[in-house]
């Protein structure tokens, strides 16, 4: 019997390569949409311990990120988008990913159950599980739905925020997470249209790939028709201001026109490059808005009645 | 005698890993993140337990 022992080479990982396992672009999302949710909940919650709580959300986004990046580690070193992430480099090895994930993982949990609430640390234990579990380990390898029903995990930091300050759910932060959850479709969708044969090449089953660019761009279009009047819902529900109601019908409009734009697309992806760039900035507007909105409340409903006196 | 202290104070050939320069780097950078991360989490405890029990903190129960 022969034993054959792997040589393990030190570690050349520097700080850097652990910052990119978190994903800070996704965890930057994550923080701003979850201070949303803990900024328009009713009650008070002191600045050191919502401090404390968004810490926790951003490190527990992380640990996902990092976790995503070890088990994917194989598809991504066939993507183009994603072959310079460290583990494809071969600056960290996928255990190490998985040990610091995971660490973070608990910690996050953990410091959030024990200093802030259980309902809190809950959810953010649902969301990394089922990020980790649900979208990158079962779905996304699956089904064309994958980022539909993965995008749950993305969507419920505002909750998370939320039940940090109130200890529990309300229609508010669900509205929240609703927007989330129907933008991500759109936004990923077209993405894909123009990274079809990155995706096609991992052997990801994106929409695109299965169901083909009429089909993908049909859908970009019904998920942002059903976006747009959800953006509006928070003015519509009595809990953000006529500003904010504005802001979010005429970046919902200028939403389904690129998504019209997209759908009557027949050569190149101009208007879906186009379509994900401004999704971006339309989930971005909607929120800061909101947290506007809602910090200055008074302001814009006393310009509205100064205008109307 | 001679011989054997002679064998002694011979420099014994390198066994197990040396680290290259690049790999040192990369150590201490990793030891000094993972002291700051260290150094942030108590202070999160120790100004949250402040927060928590307020004047409390002074409180023993005699």
């Amino acid at each position: 019997m022969s034993v054959t022992l792997a040589r393990i080479e030190p570690s050349i990982a520097d700080v850097g390569d652990y910052v990119a396992l978190l994903k800070p672009r996704v965890m930057s999302l994550v923080v701003f949409t979850a201070l949303v949710g803990l900024l328009i909940a009713p009650g008070h919650l002191h600045p050191v311990i919502a401090l404390t709580a968004l810490l926790c959300i951003a490190v527990g986004a992380g640990a996902a990120g990092a976790l995503n990046m070890w088990y994917d580690a194989d598809i991504d070193a066939r993507m183009l988008r994603t072959a310079g992430r460290p583990i494809p480099q071969g600056r960290v090895t996928p255990g190490e990913a998985a040990g610091f994930g995971l660490t973070l993982a608990v910690f996050a949990v953990v410091t959030l159950a024990l200093l802030v609430n259980w309902v809190a640390a809950s959810l953010l234990a649902f969301t990394i599980a089922f990020y980790v579990v649900i979208y990158t380990m079962w779905l996304k390898r699956s089904t064309p739905q994958n980022i539909v029903i993965g995008g749950a995990a993305g969507a419920l930091p505002p909750i998370i925020g939320w039940a940090a300050v109130t200890g529990g759910i309300a229609v508010e932060p669900i509205v929240l997470f609703l927007i989330i959850f129907f933008w991500t479709p759109p936004h990923f969708w077209a993405l894909s249209l123009y990274r079809t044969e990155d995706y096609a090449r991992a052997g990801i089953p994106m929409l695109p790939v299965v169901a083909g660019e009429a089909e993908t761009r049909r859908q970009i279009l019904l998920y942002t028709l059903i976006l747009a009047p959800l953006g509006v819902a928070p003015w519509l529900l009595g809990y953000a201001g006529p500003f904010y109601g504005i802001a979010a019908i005429a970046t919902g409009a200028a939403m389904i026109a690129l998504a019209l734009r997209v759908r009557a697309e027949r050569q190149g992806h101009v208007a879906s490059k186009q379509m994900f760039g401004f999704s971006i900035l339309y989930l971005f507007l909607l929120f800061a808005v909101l947290l506007a909105d809602r910090l200055w409340g008074g302001l814009a409903a006393q310009a509205v009645n100064l205008f109307a006196a | 005698m001679t011989i054997v202290s002679d064998a002694m104070d011979e420099p014994k050939p390198e066994t197990g890993i040396r680290l290259t320069e690049q790999q040192l780097r990369a150590r201490r950078s990793r030891s000094i993140a993972i002291a700051l991360a260290l150094g942030a989490f108590v202070v999160v405890i120790f100004v949250v337990t402040l927060v928590k029990l307020g004047a409390n903190v002074l409180t023993r129960p005699m």
